[in-house]
Formats: C-alpha cells, structure tokens, sequence
C-alpha cells in the first residue's frame, strides 16, 4: 500500500501564442488551459504505481479556481482526494512561497510519496520538487523517466543514467516517460462531475522576489544565406552565441 | 558582493560550464569561491582566471548524487550572499534545496545578470521573459552557453573542508547512454536528411552527428520513400510528423511545403543544400550552400570544439 | 499540426466542464487512433474492430440514454461526441448512430424490461452490436410501404423480406428490424444466428467506405415471441429512432465541414503561386469566408437544438432543418475545400476528397436532402407533397 500526492498545475496549452502586453504575459488571451504536461507523466507514474501496489492518490493543485479542472480530469481518472489551495489574495507567489503552500497540503494528506513534474510549463523552474523535499526533510529523485511500483527509478546521469530506489518519504519528479497517457471515460468524467474538490488557504511569509516585468524574447534576425562549407564555422557560432541552441 | 560557485562536474572533471559561471560572477564583479563535490576539478577550478578561493567540500555523500545531501554539505561550506550553480539537471536540483534550507530566494535557468541582482529568465519555454530582482542572499543557476567563459591562468589558493549529509538515494544500476535513437518528436535537436544524401548509407553521417549533440534524425519523404531503410517514423512533414525543436537541421533537403508543415514552427533552422535557388534557404535561418560531403564533416569538428 | 476546430463565436465556451471534458476525451482518440488509419481502413472497406472495442470504452454510445448500463450524458454532449467523430470519419459516426440511436434507442423506449437487460448494457460497451433494418430495395424515402413482413405462427414469429443499405449489418449481433405484422409496422429483434437470417455485406462502395453497409435476408426466418418490441406501432417506430440519428448528424457533419475548412486554410496559406499564397487571393479568401459563415450558423443550428432536445421543446422539423442544412453546407464545403487544395485535394493524403464522398451518403441517409425540405414544406404549408396522384 502507498500513499502519493500528486502536484498538478494548471497551465496554458503548450501551443497557445503568448503575447506581453504593457510589461506582462497577457493571461486573459489564453484559451486553453491544461495540466502541466511533466505532471500528466508524473500522474500516469502515480495510477501504475497505486494499481500494482495498492493505496490511493491525492491530487493537488495550487491556482484559482480555473484551475478545478486539472482536478476534474484527475478525477475523471479515478482520484477521489483532491485539494486546490488558494487565497484570493494571491498573485504571483514566488518559489519559496509555492513551495511551502504545496508542502502544507502534502503534510495535510499523510503520504509517502510525492509525484510531480520535473518543472512547469510556464515557468519552467524546476525548482519546486527539490524544494518541497527540503521542507518535508525527504529525499527527491529527479527528472524521472522510468518508474515501477517496486520504487525504482531511471534518472539521468552525466554519462548515461542510473536506477536509484529511495527511502520514504520521498519526492520524485518526472521528466517524460515511455507511458502511455491514459484517457479518461464517460463513467469517470460523469464521477468527476461529483468529485469534491477541497479548496484550502494558508499562511505564506512575504515574497522575497520583486517581479520587474515580463518581455518578449528578442527578435531573431531575418534569415542569412552563406556561401559554401568554408562558411561553417561561423554559422555553428552562431548558433551559439547568437540562436543559443548549442 | 560575495559569490560562490558550486562546478559542475563531470565525473572527476570540471564540466567546462563552470568557467562561464564564473564569467558571469566576475562580471558582477566577485572574486568568486569555488566549491568543489569531493574535490572533483578542484586542480582545473584554481586555474581559471578571477576565482578567488577552491574549497573542495570533502564527504560520503559525494559518491552518489543526492540533492538533499549535496545541499546540506554546501550549505554548511558556502558563505552568505549569492550561490551560482549551472542549470542542469543536478545543479537545479541542489539550488532548490540550499534555498529551501536557507528560506532564500532562487532563480533557475538564468539568462542575463546585472547588479542589484536583477536577472531575466526564460518562461513559457522561451516565448517570454521575466525579469525578477532578488536581494544579495539567493541561489541563481544559469543557462549554459550564455556567459562568457572566464578564461584560464588564474591561481587560486585552495582549500579542503569536511561536509557531508545523508544520502537517502541508493543506486541499483549505472545504464551507460542509450545507444537507442531518439525519436524526433522527443528531440530538442533534429538532423534530417532528404533525398539529396544521395544513399540510405550516408545517413550515417547524421547519426554521427547526431550521437555528438544528443539530436534525434530524421527524413524528408522522398528519403522515406526511396530507401527501405529510413523508416517512415523519421518522416517529417504533412503526412509525417510535426516538430518543433529548438534546432532543425535539414541536410539535402529541398524544402517542399508538405516537408514545411512539419518543421517549420523549429526555433532555427539551418539548411545544408547545394543548391541556391532551394526553397528551404527562403525559411533558414543559416543556409549552408553547400554539398553535405564538404559541409558536415567540419560542422562534426566546429560541434566537437564547443560541446 | 495542431487541430484547432474552427469555433468562431466561441460556442464550446457554452459547453459544461463534462461536455467539454467528453469532448477532448474523444477528440484525442481520434486524433491518436483514427486519423493515423482511417485511410487504411477505407481502402480496405474494413470498420478497425478496435474501434468498436474504444468506442465501449471511452463509453460514448447510447450517449443519452439512462440506466441498464447507459452514459445517461445530455443531447449537447451527444453531438458534440458525433461532430468529433466525424472530423474523424462519417463511417465512424454512422457506427456510433447505428449503434445508439438506431438500435439501443428502440430497445431502450419501446423494449420490455427484459430486452432492456439483455441487450442494452452489452451495448453500451460495444460487447454485442446493433443494426437498423428499415430501408429496402423499392422503398426508401417512403418506407410505411414496406413489402417485409411478420406473421404470428403462435409459439414464434416469422419473418419474410429483405433490407437494403443497412450500416453495421454484416457486423452486428442484432437486428432491430421493421416488418409489417397484420399490416401493422412493428420493431422486431433478429439476433445473428437465427433460423433463416443472413446479412450478406454491400460492396463497391465510393462513399463511406470504412462503414460496413449489408442487404438482410429474411427466409423463413423464425424468431421467439419475446422478440417483438411491445411498446410502439406504426412509423412512429422507426421515425423517433430517426429523429435522434438525423440530430446526431447535424452535429457530425459540422466536425467534417471543419475538418475540410482547416486543411483549406492551412494549405491556402502555405501553397505559393504567382509568387505569394493563394490565400492572399481574394477569389480564395471568399471560399474561406463563406466556409466560416456557414459552419458558424450550422454551429449555432446544432446547439439550439440540443438545447431543445435537452428541454424537450423540439419538434420533428426542427431536427429535419438542421440535418438538412448541416448536410448541405457541409457537402459543398468540402467540394469549395477540394477546390482549393488543386490536385492535392483529390490524394487521400488530405481528408478532404473521404469526407466529400462520405457526405453524399449523409446527405441521402436518414431521409434525404429534400425528404426533409418536403417535411419542412408540410409545416409551412399544411400539405404534403410527398406523393400525389398523376
Ligand atoms: C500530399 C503530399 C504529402 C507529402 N508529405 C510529405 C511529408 O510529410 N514530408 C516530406 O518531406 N515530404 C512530403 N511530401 C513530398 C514533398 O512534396 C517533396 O517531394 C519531398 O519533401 C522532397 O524531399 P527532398 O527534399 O528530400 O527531395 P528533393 O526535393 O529531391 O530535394 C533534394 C535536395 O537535395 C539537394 N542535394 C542534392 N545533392 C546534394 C548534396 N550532395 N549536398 C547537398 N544537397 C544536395 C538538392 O539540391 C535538392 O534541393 C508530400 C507530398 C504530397 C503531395
Ligand atoms: C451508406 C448508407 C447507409 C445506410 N444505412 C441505413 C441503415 O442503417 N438502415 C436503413 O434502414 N437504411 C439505411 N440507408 C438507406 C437510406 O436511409 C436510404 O437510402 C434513404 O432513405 C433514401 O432512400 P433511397 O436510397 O431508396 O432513395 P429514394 O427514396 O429512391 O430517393 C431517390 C431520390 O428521389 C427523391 N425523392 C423521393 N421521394 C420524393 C418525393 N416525394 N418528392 C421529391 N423527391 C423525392 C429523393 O430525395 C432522392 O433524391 C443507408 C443508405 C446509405 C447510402
């Protein structure tokens, strides 16, 4: 038997156009919401894990309410034990104070393990696995791509990568994984419509952070056409220090 | 303003990132403290110009990685003010945690510093920026191949402390790379290959290429089409894959819309074609003019030197 | 590339959390498991048997139907599962119009509680299989002169006659089958198997090619008494089966009309002649604007009537005009689409040239295209028109 939280996020489609308008990313012109695609890897981890040993999951989420619906779909997939945390005061709340928020709750839910993505698709941080550990005093295995129910996991190493297991306690966050991603059906969406979902508060200390704006990423510059193989060279150093993709 | 550095380490080597972290802390201007896992590098550390100071932090834990460990035994080593670590897999991890432990902040995958310390990063995958200001006591990893490196002949004084912490995290099994190919809709770089290789055999080259900058291969249709060996799982474009990786590099490609509308949302595409007049070069960021034959053995080389 | 379903007046903003949910559930299916093979599937004029097997699972047939196992999910989410389907496939709608509304429908109105139980939940999860037997070699749009007939033989019922065009026939496990008995139209249950039963399948098929279309025989065939539905008489029967089908196809068509409508748009914009992309022609920008215009309103059309299906304040012509304008548009958008794309619009490598075939179906099935303007006129005016003495 195991317990896992699992930390899903809600995020914009990873396909929606993100525009800055006057200094920030203009949230109201996105559509489409999703969970955090890492965090879809780390939940399918989670539902294999529970059916092979036995246990249940609680699904947890930090945002407003919009972000119900990663729950829903959690839901929809069988999870009963599901908790949003949010004040209505909240606005950007940086690392620390997510981490915190999201290590209340973890504590709140008595579990084992903890499953998230290896960092969120908006901010793309990575930081909020490792810093959960550190509150809970648990250990954290990262970027996970290959999990059993026996408590093994793949991770990457300098020279390849390495199958570690790790005492509990414990904090795993996911990279993608070979699993398939498991679609829900209409008995579990019409289960969904009944889940209720735990909305909780909770006391975060003063943001440490100043958020001067957001921009959008510099122009790249029109196409060049360069002539012949002596030109190499200099196009790899550009895609260096120019494109930055090496 | 006090910096330390945590190397990034490759093995018993220092990972050459480290010198461009230290770049990026010299330009703040800090004689940066290098802090050394078991002692890996520390002899290349002390040779790099501006570092002020190489601690190998010596302890157990240092035989396996262990953020949680590695953290508490950096924590204990590292003075106060900035910690600047490389944003990788293991130096975010172990940023995380010495913020986390300190209750500081921390700004991972940094791209650009300045005093105050005002920094920007990514968001959104690179389709924003955000800018952030922290105070002189926080955790910063930085992207690599975006500061200067510092250069070497430097001549640090060097020293050993005992730091360990305890290691919850047991290895089983160390699997060298995987020789399996990446598949390219995984890939953040993307080498294809169209009929223009002229035979199935010299996507050899790609695949070489490919092992160096960790890049999956993939195909044009007519490549698909002609060879039975290029299965149509590399196949990019309207009736094969979309992609859109950070990099796409089409090799004898000519650029035909249904091959387009798979790739063409790629942050940067190079194209290598021996024709001018090919319609790939109208959406290249760098075209190559040139055959594959003179043009990919030295892109091999220029990639050895940089990676 | 990314499916984005054209959505113009943002309507699925009006959908539920479950709808929508419903929605992406089988948008992704198709996406992963029905575009990949469904040219291989027409081809081979084969209906995939997975297909079936997902279909049960994801539980998407006899969406509105409650109880004995049934999704109990409302019209609108009906409709917005078929309008997915058939951005997939009209084949794979009609399987799912079948299956739902042609054959658990009747059982799940008119059955006993037996036939309920026996039948429906089973057919919920694709486990056994309906077809509709109505139409018939000479009787089509007007089926009330059906030739197929039932007699009473005391301890069974005898069934004699065939039925033409019959979706999923040669593939189902039962027949909800429609016979005369003492010159009365009655439901009856043929199950495969049965003494004098056969359900030969239809080739040659230039449209709706991964459906199965099948002739049913009936010779002697002999059926328990408990067979009969005993809760409807007359072409009612028959026609509330339909009422729900046509509703489902006013939907679905829309899913295909988007389907051509985004492989219009993606390919004006990225085909370059006389130096820059037809879309920036005008002549092309009309079709594309006309498109938009109609797939809006037939948008509009379908969830209005859902919406009365779900409040019950529909009428049969309702359904009857947005089938038939649904269909319509929807047909001469893949023509404009087909159009649009040169000669690649006639390659199965794009949808477009499939769901124009499959559309010539859809405007005929289920009553055709002027069936329904001649019901529409009947309300207008009071007077049928569909025969007269000459
Ligand atoms: C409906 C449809 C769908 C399609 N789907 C796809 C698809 O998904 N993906 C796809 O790729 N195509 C697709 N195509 C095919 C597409 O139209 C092109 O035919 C195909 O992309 C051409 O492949 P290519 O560029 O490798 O070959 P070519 O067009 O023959 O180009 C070869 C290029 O190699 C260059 N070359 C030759 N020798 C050398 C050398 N020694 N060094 C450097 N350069 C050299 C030539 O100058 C030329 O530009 C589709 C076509 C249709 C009609
Ligand atoms: C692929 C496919 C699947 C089908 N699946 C099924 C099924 O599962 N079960 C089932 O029972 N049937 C099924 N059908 C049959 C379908 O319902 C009939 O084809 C339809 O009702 C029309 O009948 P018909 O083809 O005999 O055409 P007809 O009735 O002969 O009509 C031919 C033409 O005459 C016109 N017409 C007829 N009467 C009038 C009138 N009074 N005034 C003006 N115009 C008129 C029609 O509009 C049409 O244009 C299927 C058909 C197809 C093509």
């Amino acid at each position: 038997m195991v317990e896992i939280a699992v930390l899903l996020k809600q995020v914009p489609d990873t396909n929606a156009k993100i525009v800055v308008v006057n200094g920030r990313v203009d949230e109201s012109a996105i559509a489409s919401w999703v969970t955090s695609p890492y965090d879809e890897y780390a939940f399918e981890a989670a539902l294999q894990h529970i059916e092979a040993a036995g246990g249940s999951i609680t699904a947890i989420t930090l945002g407003p309410a919009r972000a119900d619906k990663v729950l829903k779909d959690a839901a929809a997939l069988g999870v009963t034990k599901l908790v949003r945390i949010w004040q209505d005061d909240w606005q950007d709340l940086d690392s620390n104070q997510v981490q915190a928020a999201l290590a209340n709750a973890v504590t709140a839910a008595g579990v084992d393990l903890v499953y998230c993505g290896k960092q969120s698709a908006d901010r793309n941080q990575g930081s909020t696995g490792p810093g959960i550990a550190e509150i809970l005093g648990a250990a954290c295995v990262s970027e996970v791509s290959e999990s059993d129910s026996a408590g093994s996991y793949l991770r990457p190493t300098a020279s390849g990568s390495e199958r570690v297991t790790v005492s509990s306690p414990a904090v795993v966050t996911f990279t993608k994984t070979q699993n398939e991603l498991r679609r829900p059906n209409v008995r579990g969406i019409m289960m969904a419509k009944r889940a209720q979902i735990e909305v909780v508060g909770g006391d975060v200390s003063a943001s440490q952070v100043n958020f001067n704006g957001h921009s959008s990423p510099a122009q790249k510059p029109p196409g060049k056409t360069y002539e012949g193989s002596e030109s190499v060279p200099e196009v790899v150093g550009l895609l260096r220090d120019e494109a930055k993709v090496l | 303003m006090d910096i330390t550095i945590i190397a990034e380490t490759q093995g018993d080597n220092l990972h050459p990132v480290t010198n461009q972290l230290v770049g990026a802390a010299t330009s703040l201007g800090a004689s940066p403290t290098i802090l050394c896992a078991g002692g890996a590098g520390a002899d290349t550390a002390a040779g790099i110009a501006g570092v002020g100071k190489v601690l190998s932090v010596i302890g157990d834990c240092f035989s396996t990685f262990d953020g949680g460990a590695w953290a508490a035994a950096f924590d204990a080593a590292a003075g106060t003010g900035v910690i600047i670590g490389a944003a990788s897999a293991q130096g975010r991890d172990v940023a995380a945690r010495i913020a986390a432990r300190r209750g500081i902040p921390v700004v991972q995958d940094v791209v650009a510093i300045s005093q105050g310390l005002t920094m920007t990063h990514p968001i959104y995958s690179g389709k924003a920026m955000q800018e952030v200001t922290v105070g002189d006591d926080c955790v910063v990893t930085l992207r690599s191949n975006t500061f200067p490196p510092a250069g070497d002949g430097g001549n640090a004084e060097s020293a050993t402390v005992q730091q360990s912490g305890d290691v919850k995290i047991a290895v089983q099994e160390a699997i060298a790379k995987a020789s399996a190919r990446l598949d390219v809709s995984d890939a953040d770089i993307i080498i294809s290959g169209g009929r223009g290789m002229g035979s199935p055999d010299n996507f050899e080259h790609l695949y070489a290429l490919s092992d160096k900058l960790g890049a999956a291969v993939g195909a044009s249709r007519a490549a698909v089409d002609t060879w039975d060996e290029i299965p149509h799982s590399m196949q990019v474009g309207q009736t094969g894959k979309t992609v859109n990786p950070s990099l796409y590099i089409a090799v004898g490609i000519s650029g035909a819309i249904q091959h387009l509308a798979g790739m063409r949302t790629s942050k940067y595409i190079v194209a290598i074609n021996k024709d001018p007049e090919a319609p790939i070069f109208k959406v290249a960021d760098y075209g190559i003019v040139s055959t594959w034959e003179e043009a990919l053995p030295i892109l091999g080389d220029e990639i050895a030197k940089i990676l | 590339m990314v499916y984005e379903a054209l959505d113009f007046y943002d309507l699925d903003s009006q959908l539920t959390d479950e709808e929508i949910m419903v929605r992406d559930m089988v948008r992704d299916w198709v996406e992963d498991e029905v575009l990949p093979k469904i040219e291989k599937a027409c081809s081979d004029g084969v209906f995939p048997d997975e297909w079936r097997v997902a279909l049960g699972e994801m539980g998407v047939l006899g969406a509105p139907l409650e109880g004995y196992g049934c999704p109990g999910l409302s019209y609108v989410a009906y409709g917005v599962i078929c309008r997915e389907l058939e951005r997939g496939d009209s084949g794979l709608r009609s399987f799912a119009s079948v299956q739902g509304s042609l054959a658990m429908y009747p059982i799940w109105d008119f059955g006993s509680e037996e036939q309920k139980n026996k039948y429906l939940p089973k057919m919920a999860t694709g486990d056994l299989i309906g077809c509709f037997g109505l139409t018939e070699p000479d009787y089509g749009s007007n089926p009330g002169d059906m030739i197929t007939k039932a007699e009473d033989k005391g301890d069974h019922y005898l069934l004699n006659g065939a039925k033409m065009w019959i979706t999923n026939g040669t593939n189902s496990d039962l027949a909800v089958v429609w016979a005369k008995l003492d010159g009365v139209i009655r439901g009856f249950i043929v199950e495969t198997g049965d003494e004098g039963y056969s359900a030969p399948e239809m080739t040659g098929k230039h449209s709706l090619k991964a459906s199965v279309t099948s002739e049913l025989v009936f010779q002697d065939c002999k059926i328990p008494k408990d067979r009969i539905l005993p809760g409807v008489e007359g072409l009612k029967g028959p026609f509330s089966c339909l009422n729900n089908a046509r509703y489902g196809i006013s939907w679905g068509v829309i899913g295909a009309a988007q389907a051509c409508f985004n492989s219009a748009r993606e390919y004006s914009l990225s085909r370059i002649q006389f130096d820059h992309p037809i879309a920036a022609y005008q002549l092309v920008q009309n079709k594309l604007a006309w498109m938009l215009r109609e797939i809006t309103k037939g948008q509009l059309l379908a969830l209005e009537l859902g919406r009365k299906k779900d409040n019950g304040s529909w009428i049969p012509e309702h359904i009857s005009l947005a089938k038939m304008n649904n269909v319509d548009i929807a047909l001469q958008i893949a023509r404009e689409a087909r159009d649009i794309h040169g000669a690649n619009g006639i390659l199965d490598e794009y949808c477009i040239m499939r769901h124009m075939a499959n559309l010539e179906s859809v405007k005929t099935y289920e009553g055709t295209h002027d069936i329904h303007n001649l019901i529409i006129g009947r309300h207008i005016t009071g007077i049928q028109s569909f025969t007269r003495s000459i």
